[in-house]
């Protein structure tokens, strides 16, 4: 079965998580996305788009599912991964407390899970004042310190909060994205490559083929990939035998073992005016 | 009419100030209908006089005020701790005192288990042993071919041999943090934290959900308590699904079910989705089985370094701990509880975190006025006398958790806290002398069911190296019996059916082998526990 994809988002109490989910799931990105959260009655879904609700499931007509997780995550993950049917992508909602690179290692650790990293919501409103506060704030900075990609959201004529500073992962601005879905998910593979095809306007998506490689080769060539690729996945195939499944995210590379790889094929996304085509393509083919 | 029953003892230690000991008590509906002579149920009727527990000692029931659920079922899987341990069935596990003595008993086990079966350790305790850190070249030693996995007492690890690592996959090219590798570039076999572990139990079986709340686990918890004399425990932080409960009230009913169980809901949720299924778990409350209280997390464990603590926080620079549930949303679920008058026990191991809960049950106080909340600070180790003051003005109880003294006592002065502060840890005295009404704990299965142990270590202070820590905190004899009878019994609001041996209340008790009151009182641990009296039914071990 296909190795599921986990996605975390984190990010304090009133950061603006739910919010977030609530677009994925209303967006028309084409993918069965499970997403599991922490508060089931803040999950605000048009009832045209349900198909079916109950207490502890939401069913979308684009064929995505919202749920609970009940009490125990890793649990309830474990279901997901067992199901005769896995979804295409899995959405966890982190409490305001958690530390969500803890949830994500789970995707770099369990061979059924692909890494698709930690997505941490800041609030532009409260963020500096709760970085401060002596009881909370280490935890605060903490969710952002172990974050892939930082969104802010509730920014006002595009101030970012000062306590941010210069963070090594790519800081992105919510109001000024118009569709979430390829941050939180990537482009998806398999379909027949669109060549400088824009998936959405506000992105650059590249997808490309090549030329089998070593596993030393495949890490230093993604060790020095071209800042403002915000997502890249594919499968990459080996010189013996060996082939790879490979996913970043923001700052993060995961590397697994893949089988059967006929062709190398990789698909690579980022915001527009930070990235682009030509720059990914040359870096690809280059040495 | 029903029968009355008159139970001859060798000493009745009531816990009743108004006849402190007696001799027979006659039962009536397994209710206590008199204390007192052979003669005490005389005047309500005819009755039946009962040797059965003519050679022991009786005291109240014993009351588990923290413990949880697992205790009981842990014991399907290999016991690999530091310390003597005896399980539901009255098998005494040797202690392993270092790895070659793991690797001996666990070798030995591995011969009673099935061809396809994984073995599954618990209770491994690293902070104990000086040695080398537990590898997977110890456990291949045990079995190369079958998957072996050794979870430690705290749970946030595990230790694992080379068939499990290659079940999960786990190799040079491994790259999650968690999984643990040694100079050559492979796994040791060590994985820390629950997603590095994730891997292995889900290849193995290993189901924590299933050692609670399913009929065997229910089953199991009463073996535990009956040894113990513990006559009613809690399980807190439970999860209660509708079908947890439908099996939790069926097991509990069996009228030879030695056990009233407390199970108390965990805060996961919205305040007022918590307040809810409270309030609905409630309704469902029997004798057997008591519902409607909430548990709070707030803090980490001492010992881990995550409880909260206030300056001069840990010694050896570690970092402050972790809120499990920042401080607004305490104050948030704290004000919800109050208002709804539903009863809170709230997990405080730092003093940082006990403060904050207890600013924020003052502040639920001040918006929505009201007494009897009997809201009770959980393990309270590190409270002092300016927060038992505070605790004593809300209303509040302290469930203080005595046996850290003997279990980690030497490790809190060298490594945690420092010697001033552990020698103040869990304050069972400042707390009886401002007026705070007490309980002690175990916290089993973290460290072993056992009243009367917990009372000693209260009463002695004694460390495992043998030293007396802080001997200004110690407490009698009779204030410790008093604190996991009555006290403990007060905690749940039980006070008016359990906890003492008087007429009207419910006929659980203790047996025992010897006077708790008049031996030594460094032989308070070693009184051997003969079995248990359940609502009048005798359950003898």
């Amino acid at each position: 079965m296909n190795r599921l994809p986990l996605t975390v988002i984190g990010g304090y109490l009133g950061a603006g998580k739910t919010t977030l989910i609530n677009r994925l799931l209303a967006e028309g990105h084409g993918q069965r996305v499970l997403v599991m959260v922490n508060d089931f009655g803040a999950i605000n879904i048009d009832a045209a788009l349900l198909t079916s609700s109950s207490e502890d499931t939401l069913e979308l007509s684009n064929g995505c599912v919202c749920c609970t997780m009940g009490a125990d995550l890793f649990m309830a993950v474990g279901d997901v991964l067992d199901r005769p049917k896995r979804p295409d992508h899995l959405v966890i909602e982190a409490s305001g407390i958690a530390d969500p690179a803890r949830i994500a290692q789970v995707a770099l650790a369990e061979p059924d899970l692909s890494y698709g990293g930690v997505i941490s919501v800041v609030d532009a409103l409260n963020f500096d004042a709760l970085s401060r506060d002596v009881q909370i704030g280490a935890q605060v900075r903490g969710q952002v310190d172990v974050a892939d990609l930082i969104l802010v959201s509730k920014t006002q004529n595009g101030a970012l909060p000062t306590a941010l500073g210069l963070p090594k992962a790519p800081v992105l601005d919510l109001a000024l994205i118009d569709d979430v879905a390829p941050l939180i998910l990537g482009a998806t593979l398999g379909q027949a490559p669109k060549p400088t095809a824009e998936i959405h306007p506000a992105y650059v998506a590249w997808s490309g083929t090549g030329e089998p490689s070593t596993r030393t080769a495949l890490q230093s060539k993604l060790d020095n990939r071209p800042k403002g690729l915000m997502r890249f996945k594919g499968f990459v195939q080996g010189i013996d035998g060996s082939d790879f499944e490979v996913h970043c995210v923001g700052l993060s590379v995961s590397i697994k073992p893949a089988r059967n790889v006929q062709n190398t094929q990789v698909v690579g996304i980022g915001p527009k005016g930070r990235i682009d085509a030509k720059t990914l393509e040359a870096w690809w083919h280059g040495d | 009419m029903s029968q009355i029953t008159v139970f001859e003892a060798k000493k009745i230690v009531t816990m009743d100030p108004n006849r402190s000991a007696a001799t027979h008590v006659a039962i009536r509906e397994g209710k206590i209908l008199a204390v007192g002579g052979a003669e005490c149920g005389d005047q309500w009727g005819d009755v039946i006089h009962d040797k059965t527990l003519s050679h022991a000692v009786l005291t109240p029931g014993f009351v588990e005020g923290h413990a949880h659920m697992m205790a009981g079922a842990m014991w399907r899987y290999a016991y690999a701790g530091y310390h003597d341990r005896i399980d539901p069935k009255g098998k005494l596990w040797t202690g392993m005192r270092d790895i070659d003595a793991v690797v001996d008993g666990l070798t030995e086990f591995e011969g009673t288990l099935a061809k396809d079966e994984p073995l599954v350790g618990w209770g491994f305790d690293p902070i104990f042993l000086s040695s080398e850190r537990l590898s997977a070249k110890h456990l291949d030693q045990i079995s190369t071919d079958r998957p072996v996995a050794i979870m430690f007492s705290n749970f946030h690890l595990m230790c694992v041999n080379s068939k499990a690592l290659e079940m999960a996959g786990y190799d040079e090219g491994t790259n999650a943090e968690g999984v643990v590798k040694g100079p050559d570039g492979k796994p040791t076999g060590e994985l820390q934290e629950m997603a590095a572990m994730f891997p292995i139990m889900r290849r193995l079986g290993i189901d924590f959900r299933g050692l609670s709340q399913t009929p065997e686990a229910i089953d199991d918890y009463g073996e535990v308590a009956q040894r113990a004399g513990v006559t009613t425990i809690t399980d807190l932080f439970s999860s209660i699904e509708d079908d947890d409960l439908a099996i939790m009230l069926k097991i509990t009913s069996k009228s030879d079910f030695p056990l009233r169980i407390v199970p108390v809901l965990g805060a996961m949720g919205t305040p007022s989705e918590v307040a809810d299924r409270a309030e609905t778990l409630a309704k469902s409350s029997s004798d057997k089985l008591r519902l409607g209280a909430v548990k709070l997390m707030t803090d980490g464990s001492i010992q881990g370094w995550t409880a909260r603590v206030k300056w001069p926080h840990y010694v050896g620079g570690h970092p402050n701990g972790i809120w499990n549930t920042p401080p607004e949303q305490i104050f948030a679920l704290c004000a919800e509880m109050q208002k709804r008058g539903i009863q809170m026990h709230i997990h405080v191991n730092g003093d940082e975190a006990a403060e904050a809960s207890i600013d924020a049950i003052e502040a639920a106080l001040r918006l929505h006025p009201g007494q009897g909340h009997r809201h009770v600070l959980q393990h309270c180790q590190m409270m002092g006398r300016d927060l038992y003051e505070r605790a004593f003005e809300l209303g509040c109880c302290a469930n203080i958790f005595s046996n850290h003294i003997w279990y980690f006592g030497d490790q809190h002065a060298a490594l945690t806290i420092g010697q001033d502060r552990a020698e103040r840890m869990n304050a069972a005295r400042t707390a009886l002398d401002i007026g705070v009404n007490i309980a002690l704990h175990s916290d089993a299965p973290v460290t072993p069911l056992g009243p009367l142990f917990t009372a000693w270590c209260a009463v002695n202070r004694q460390t495992m190296t043998g030293k007396t820590l802080g001997a200004a905190q110690c407490i009698s004899v009779d204030e410790a019996l008093y604190a996991i009878t009555m006290g403990a019994a007060y905690t749940l609001k039980l006070d008016s059916e359990i906890g003492s041996i008087e007429a009207g209340k419910t006929a659980d008790f203790a047996v025992l082998g010897d006077d708790p009151t008049a031996v030594d009182p460094m032989s308070l641990k070693d009184v051997p526990v003969l079995g248990t009296v359940s609502g009048g039914v005798v359950h003898l071990l």
